[in-house]
Order: structure tokens, then C-alpha cells, then sequence
């Protein structure tokens, strides 16, 4: 029997679309609702940062580094502070260890927060994005509480923090955190059972282990698909072989998996911030380094941390003088977007958005 | 007369012996009074798709842990009069490339077949346009006019997205009338008749017991995938694929403004009315209730069953395409006949009243 | 009086048959085409209602506009190309079509001047023609009703089995 054939179209998945999340445009070939082919187009949000932190000072990099995830602007800052500490050789004061490791994590639970919200959204259930800003509030508004930023914050200095806690921060962090424990349940009592949460995700853009690895896949994303590596675990970076925490790992793959992980590690999170709150100990915020005439003997790094979104990199380049000769960013997001077609091609539309958003990806961290 | 007859209330009852003391014969009493009446439910339909948006942007505002509109006036109860006197005034963008008279019929016919199924449901005791005898089925033939307009809303507009919302909204509402009359024909075993209003009569009396719903198990099982085929009917969440706003942006309204997508708006709001309305009068004893007036407990009935829709639509996820399918076919389609076939077995049997 | 209304109404549902039926066959853009057979079947509905069958008028509206002629744009909005500028959508046998449609009207016009005089029915409508309907066809017309389900199943399970996928 003849196969039937139905037109092929070409469609425009963005720049402008609801659920690219920013501007990034995927040239689809629909066979109908089914995707063909998909070519990511890249480069919409390029701001140059790699290149403008080579005319800037050090300490003059870090806010602009914000701008380079702004989801999980404390990770960026902390990438390069570290980097930049350990070429130095400069030793951080221990009350400022544990300040990075509450907001590094705070501002994990946050984009996983925007994570949920967006995806159930993409999915078709708007009223939980409401719900998961409504907690990611809370922790925005512990963050603006200590350094006076919502979103970039400039916090995460080279020696340091720029701003001690204010006192009543911490039975704030508590409170924050005891919600955000309570509020999940609520999620999962929405989603975790519900029929057709599971038809849209269970066995949906199924990524192997292999094929993970091979793309060099990272962060949840990976150890949803079975393979436990996360660099805090791994190679623990500032203090964090301190805490005590699991790696959560799912086997399948799918973009169930992928949203489980991501619930999961909110609860991790949750427990180091505890941990860091019993453990935080007095002291100094800050090791003094003039912001002006701050330099770095000569030599290169690549330091990575582990993001909410994979491993955030940056390899720095330095001759000596105040500047950064070479800035290199490594971003999650960009790995995850060149194995989206290898994921997506085969299944609909819907699912196009389902493993879109479960990847969360986000532009700036690929266009940099 | 072509309407089989006519119940007039108050005002008509009046204006009639009035028009009728002015020597005024048929058939001109009778284009007069119905045009008359025509112009009543069009206002009264409208004011109720105003009051709809309005509501559900305040149910959405307070699920969603926000207010919704609360600027004009108490709890913003004009916002959605100024929305629509605002699209009025705006800007009626066309695309080049569109298919002009497609294009311009598609709003059109779809906000036109939204309110023509308003002839036959009864709104109260005697509160009837006409009582047709085939009623109900009146009403599924008239609102697959909707169907036509989205599809050619779609082709008119020229654009991909229009295009495949157009197309899977025709798969779907295709798919789920097969359901959703399985499910109206439980009632109508029961009834006897296809009337609204004998329909209606047939859950007289009995308290609130005699309603359909309340004839476990064929009642409530006709009930639940009457709604949820009626759900799927107006797009509504988790049915909403044909303007599925993460895959197709806006579906087959994308291209339109102004007052046309207002037309497609409200005809929206309007439909989700006629189903709920429907609901009522076939499983939820129509206006028939004890204490309050009947046209009230009409009301409250229909809306609750909007309630009970807009709840869905901001809670769920949505179904993908393919999904959707299945879940009418494989399931709604075999669970619809199987009530049928046994609710008609123990009609037959006589073991119902 | 009324019956002169219904004269009107007749005479308007008639030219909007014949016309939308001819725009079906002439237009150049297939999917105006299939709107207008959408105009013209909805027209014919109200030529039944006209007849005070209801029923009917609501089965023709049901089935061929809420059903057929959907599925009709359907198709055409999925095969490829159909609807482009390009493609000549008019029947390219036009003088076969005339001749055809031409032995249609000799011999209905014959078989019009054969019947002689027309008998009219002097029984009244019964009220509720939909029982009527219904116990006629699970008695007198068993046969057929259940002849033309079986034909209609059996052209579903063929476009089922033409639609479907090869696995293999």
C-alpha cells in the first residue's frame, strides 16, 4: 500500500513564542503536528559579556556577570569570585563561605521555583506559575532584605559577600524555609498523581544516559536520566563537603523525571540552608581586596560550579593586570539546546514544549 | 406558524394585547414580537458574556492568590463593559494576505451561532423563545456552526498557527459531538422527548430528587462526560488545544483585533454559557426547584456549572493533541454507548419511574 | 397571508440553493467552494423545515454541516497544495459534466410528463414525527437502517485501515 503523505510546513517556534522562554527561535518541519526537524537559531541575546569583561576591572566584571544567567545570578557571581579567589590564592572568611552557601542555594530554589511555574504553565496549567513566584517572593524578598537586589544582585564579591545579614534574616530564612516545605506537598499533591501530568510527561523525550553524556548534558537534566554526578558532590567546591544532603536521581530519562529532579532538589537545598543557618558562625564578611588596583598574578583557571540549570563554568585568563585578558563562559543551557532535536524530533508540537521547558533552558546563558 | 408555539411573559403578554388593540395581524405581530424578543436575549446574552469574563478574570485572580480587576467600580465589576467599548474603538488591523470574505464571515458567524441555540433553552417557567419539538437537537445542530467559523477563521487569517488551531479544533469538536450526544440521548431515553421543556417537566416534583443526575448510575455517569465532552466543546482547559497559547501562541484567533476577536471572545463566553445551560436543563431539573423563582434557580444552576468549568480551566493541564483523541474515542465513545445502550435496556424494562 | 410569507421564504431558500450550488462547481478556490456546499446544505435544511420536518432539517444540519462538510475542509486544508493560486480547481471535462448533467434533467423532465397528475398527501403530519420517524425505522425499515450502518462501518474501517501507519 501507497503511503500517504500530507504536506510538510516549515513553522517559526519564536523568537517572539510563549514558551521559548526568551527569545530563542526554533525553525521547525511539522509533518502535520508531528516535528521533523528542528534547527535552533541562536544568538538573539548576545551582549557580548565574554568580551566586555576583558575592558573591565575584576570587580567591575562581577555585575556584569549577573546579566550572564539572571535566573541564578548568585551562581555567576560566585563562578567567577571563586575563580578568581583560588588564582589569587585568597582566603575567604568563614562567616562569608556560609553566606554564599545559603544564597547560592536560596537562589537555586528560587529558578527551580520559576522552573515548576513555567513548565506547568507551558503544560497548560497557569495558576501554579502563581504559585511557585509566589514562594520564589519570599526568597526574593530575603535577598532584597541583605543586599537590596531582586535579581542582580552584586553580592558575591572577590574576597567575600558585599553585605553582612540583617538580624531579623535569619527567622525570616526559616520561616522561608519551613513554607516553601509545606508549599510543595501542594505541588506535588497537584501534579505528581495527576492523570494528565503523566500523559504529558511520563515517557516523553526520553534522553539516555549515553546520548546525555555524549552532548555533555549536566545538572539535572543528567541525573534525571540516571547518572549521578553533581559537582558539589563530585568535586566540592567552597564548603559544601560540610553538608549533608543526597543527590536525587531518577532513571528514565523522561520529562517526568526532569521535573521530579527538580522538586526533589528543592528539598536538598532546603536542608543545606538549614545546616548553614545552625552552622553559620560569627565573624568577618569580607577579606579586603581594593577593587581598583586588584591583581591576580598571572595564569589561567577554569573553575565550575554546580547550577540549577548544569555546570556553570568559566575559564579566566590573566597577565597580571587588573583586567582579565581571556573570559570564557560555560553555560548548561547551551549543551541542553543542541541535544533538543535530538530529543524532540519524532514526537508533536506539545511535546516540542514539554521537553522545552522540562530542559530550561534559558537564552542568555547560551547567547551570553 | 413555522415556531411550533410561542409562550410570552409580563411585558410581551402586554406589548401583544398592545400591538393586537393597534390592528396589527400576523404574520407582522409575529415578526415584531420576535424580533422584539431576539433583541431581548441578544442584550441579556451579552450582559451575561461581560459578567462571565468578569467573573472568571476574578476566579482566576483569586485562585491565582491576586485580586483580578479592581479598578472600575466595586471589585471592578465595568472592567470587561470598558474592555469591549475599548476593542470597539480600536484599531481593526488586516492582514494582506488574508482571504478577505472568510476572513470578515468567519467573527461573524461564530458570534451569530453562539446566540442562535438561545431560541429553544428555557430560562424559566414559560421563559421560552419557541419550544420546538426537536429542541435539543436543534441546539447540537446550530452550534457546530462554530466549528465552521474557527476553521475559517483559521484558513482566512492566512497564517500557520490560525491554521493548525482551525484544524485541531475541527478533529476535536468533531470527536467529542460523538460523546456529547451519547450522553444528551441517556436524557432524552429518560424523557421521552427532544423539547427542552418536556425535558425540563420530566424532572418535576420530588424535591430536587427527581432530576436527572439523581438517576445513579446512567444519570450521573451521562452527567460526567456530558461535561467533560462540553468542556472539550468550548475549548475550555483541559480541552483548550485549538489556541493552546504555548504551542499555537493564540490559535486560529492570532491575526485578529478590534472587534472581531471581541466577537470571538464573547461568543466564547457565550458558549460556555449554552453548555452549562444545557447541562442544566437536562441533568439539573432545568428551572424547576423548590422555593425561589424559576428563572433564578435556572440561573444559579448554570452557573455553577460555569463555577464548575472555570475551576477546571485553572487548575489542570492541558491534554495533548493526540491524546485528546484517544480519550474521546477509546474511552468517552465506548463509556457514552455502553450507558446508552443500558439506560435504554432498563427504560425498556420498566425498572425506571 | 402566512402562506404568502412562506412563499417568500421558499423562493429566497431556493435561489440560495441554486446559486451557492453553482458557485460550488465554478469557483476557483476550492475552500470558498466548500463553504458555499456548507450555504447550500444549510439552505436545504430550511427547505425542510419549510416541509415542517424538523427532524430532518436538524439531521442535515448535524450530519452535513457539522460533520461532512468539516471533515471536507479537513482534507483540504491538509493535502498539499490544494489550495494554492497555482492549480486550476475547476473540472477540466466541462463538456462531459454538460452532457451529463443535461441527460439528468431530459430524463427527469420525462419522467415529470410521465407522472401526469401529482397526488397530494391529505393525511396530516403526525405531532411528534420523531417517534414516528423512530418506530419506522426500528420496524417497517430494520432492513435498510441496518444495511446502510453496516455500509458505513465498513468505510470507516477502510479509511481507518488506509489512514493507518505501516509499523513494519
Amino acid at each position: 500500500m501507497s503511503k500517504l503523505k500530507t504536506q510538510e510546513f516549515m513553522v517559526n517556534m519564536g523568537p517572539h513564542h510563549p514558551s521559548t522562554h526568551g527569545v530563542c527561535r526554533l525553525m521547525l518541519t511539522l509533518d502535520g503536528e508531528k516535528v521533523v526537524k528542528i534547527v535552533p537559531v541562536i544568538g538573539y541575546l548576545h551582549r557580548a559579556i565574554e568580551k566586555i569583561c576583558e575592558n573591565r576591572t575584576y570587580a567591575q566584571c562581577i555585575p556584569l556577570l549577573d546579566r550572564f544567567e539572571y535566573v541564578t545570578s548568585m551562581s555567576c557571581e560566585y563562578v567567577f569570585a571563586d575563580a578568581v579567589e583560588k588564582l589569587a590564592a585568597i582566603e575567604v572568611p568563614e562567616r562569608a563561605q556560609y553566606l554564599r552557601v545559603i544564597m547560592l542555594e536560596l537562589n537555586r530554589i528560587a529558578s527551580h521555583l520559576i522552573f515548576f511555574g513555567t513548565t506547568v504553565m507551558d503544560i497548560g496549567a497557569l495558576t501554579p506559575f502563581l504559585y511557585g513566584l509566589r514562594e520564589r517572593e519570599l526568597i526574593m524578598d530575603l535577598f532584597e532584605m541583605t543586599c537590596g537586589q531582586r535579581l542582580t544582585y552584586n553580592y558575591i564579591t572577590i574576597g567575600g559577600v558585599s553585605h553582612d545579614i540583617p538580624p531579623e534574616f535569619i527567622p525570616k530564612c526559616r520561616e522561608a524555609v519551613k513554607i516553601i516545605r509545606e508549599k510543595l506537598k501542594d505541588y506535588e499533591g497537584l501534579f505528581n498523581e495527576n492523570p494528565i501530568w503523566l500523559a504529558r510527561t511520563k515517557n516523553i523525550g526520553v534522553l539516555s544516559a549515553e546520548t546525555a553524556v555524549a552532548y555533555g548534558v549536566s545538572g539535572p537534566i543528567l541525573r534525571a536520566s540516571g547518572i549521578k554526578y553533581d559537582i558539589r558532590k563530585n568535586e566540592p567546591y567552597g564548603i559544601y563537603d560540610r553538608f549533608d544532603f543526597n543527590i536525587p536521581t531518577y532513571t528514565h530519562g523522561d520529562a517526568y523525571d526532569r521535573y521530579m529532579v527538580r522538586l526533589d532538589e528543592i528539598r536538598e537545598s532546603l536542608k543545606i540552608i538549614t545546616q548553614a543557618l545552625d552552622g553559620l558562625p560569627e565573624g568577618d564578611i569580607r577579606k579586603k581586596v581594593n577593587p581598583f588596583t586588584f591583581k591576580p598574578p598571572a595564569g589561567e583557571i577554569y573553575n565550575r560550579i554546580e547550577n540549577s540549570r548544569g555546570e556553570m563554568g568559566v575559564y579566566l585568563v590573566s597577565d597580571g593586570t587588573t583586567k582579565p585578558t581571556r573570559l570564557k563562559l560555560r553555560g548548561g543551557s547551551y549543551n541542553h539546546l543542541q541535544v533538543l532535536p535530538h530529543v524532540a524530533v519524532g514526537g508533536l508540537v506539545a511535546d516540542l514544549v514539554a521537553i522545552f521547558a522540562t530542559f530550561d533552558i534559558i537564552m542568555p546563558e547560551v547567547d551570553r | 406558524m413555522i415556531l411550533a408555539s410561542v409562550e410570552l411573559i409580563g411585558v410581551f403578554r402586554w406589548l401583544y394585547g398592545l400591538l393586537v388593540e393597534l390592528g396589527l395581524e400576523e404574520p407582522w405581530l409575529s415578526v415584531v414580537i420576535y424580533g422584539l424578543l431576539s433583541v431581548t436575549i441578544f442584550g441579556v446574552l451579552c450582559l451575561i458574556a461581560l459578567f462571565l469574563v468578569w467573573w472568571e478574570r476574578k476566579i482566576a485572580g483569586h485562585m491565582q492568590q491576586r485580586f483580578g480587576p479592581m479598578r472600575n467600580g466595586w471589585h471592578g465589576w465595568y472592567q470587561t463593559v470598558m474592555d469591549a467599548l475599548k476593542l470597539l474603538q480600536k484599531e481593526d488591523i488586516r492582514v494582506d494576505t488574508r482571504d478577505r470574505a472568510v476572513f470578515f464571515w468567519a467573527p461573524v458567524i461564530c458570534f451569530v451561532a453562539a446566540f442562535l441555540a438561545y431560541i429553544v433553552i428555557p430560562f424559566g417557567d414559560g421563559l421560552i423563545v419557541a419550544d420546538l419539538n426537536i429542541g435539543i437537537l436543534y441546539v447540537i445542530a446550530i452550534t457546530t456552526f462554530t466549528v465552521i467559523s474557527l476553521l475559517m477563521a483559521g484558513w482566512g487569517s492566512n497564517n500557520k498557527y490560525a491554521l493548525l488551531g482551525g484544524m485541531r479544533s475541527a478533529a476535536q469538536v468533531v470527536s467529542y459531538e460523538v460523546p456529547m450526544v451519547a450522553s444528551i440521548l441517556t436524557v432524552i431515553v429518560f424523557s421521552g422527548s427532544l423539547s427542552m421543556v418536556d425535558i425540563s417537566n420530566s424532572q418535576q416534583g420530588n424535591f430536587i430528587f427527581n432530576w436527572f443526575i439523581f438517576r445513579p448510575p446512567f444519570g450521573i455517569i451521562a452527567f460526567l462526560t456530558y461535561i467533560t465532552a462540553a468542556t472539550a466543546e468550548a475549548n475550555r482547559t483541559p480541552f483548550d488545544i485549538p489556541e493552546a497559547e504555548q504551542e499555537l501562541v493564540a490559535g486560529y484567533n492570532i491575526e485578529y483585533s478590534g472587534m472581531k476577536f471581541a466577537m470571538f471572545f464573547l461568543a466564547e463566553f457565550v458558549n460556555m454559557f449554552t453548555v452549562s445551560a444545557i447541562a442544566t436543563t437536562l441533568f439539573l431539573g432545568g428551572w424547576h426547584g423548590p422555593l425561589l423563582p424559576s428563572w433564578l434557580w435556572f440561573i444559579i444552576k448554570t452557573l455553577a456549572i460555569v463555577l464548575l468549568l472555570m475551576i477546571f480551566r485553572w487548575t489542570f493541564p492541558r491534554l495533548r493533541v493526540d491524546q485528546l483523541m484517544e480519550f474521546a474515542w477509546k474511552f468517552l465513545v465506548p463509556l457514552t454507548f455502553a450507558n446508552l445502550i443500558l439506560a435504554g435496556w432498563m427504560k425498556y424494562a420498566g425498572w425506571y419511574w | 397571508m402566512v402562506e404568502a410569507g412562506v412563499g417568500i421564504i421558499f423562493w429566497i431558500l431556493t435561489f440560495v440553493i441554486i446559486v451557492s450550488a453553482l458557485l460550488v462547481v465554478t469557483l476557483k478556490n476550492i475552500f470558498h467552494s466548500a463553504l458555499f456546499l456548507i450555504l447550500c446544505l444549510f439552505a436545504v435544511a430550511g427547505i425542510f423545515i419549510l416541509l415542517h420536518a424538523e427532524f430532518l432539517a436538524a439531521a442535515q444540519v448535524l450530519i452535513y454541516v457539522g460533520a461532512v462538510s468539516i471533515l471536507i475542509i479537513f482534507a483540504i486544508m491538509l493535502t498539499s497544495n490544494m489550495a494554492s493560486k497555482k492549480i486550476i480547481q475547476t473540472n477540466q471535462n466541462a463538456l462531459v459534466a454538460f452532457f451529463a448533467c443535461l441527460m439528468f434533467l431530459v430524463v427527469t423532465l420525462v419522467l415529470i410528463n410521465k407522472t401526469g397528475v401529482w397526488n397530494y398527501s391529505t393525511r396530516n403530519l403526525p405531532a411528534e414525527n420523531i417517534l414516528t420517524i423512530g418506530k419506522l425505522l426500528m420496524t417497517d425499515f430494520m432492513l435498510p437502517f441496518e444495511v446502510v450502518s453496516v455500509l458505513m462501518l465498513a468505510a470507516m474501517i477502510g479509511a481507518i485501515v488506509l489512514a493507518r501507519e505501516d509499523k513494519a
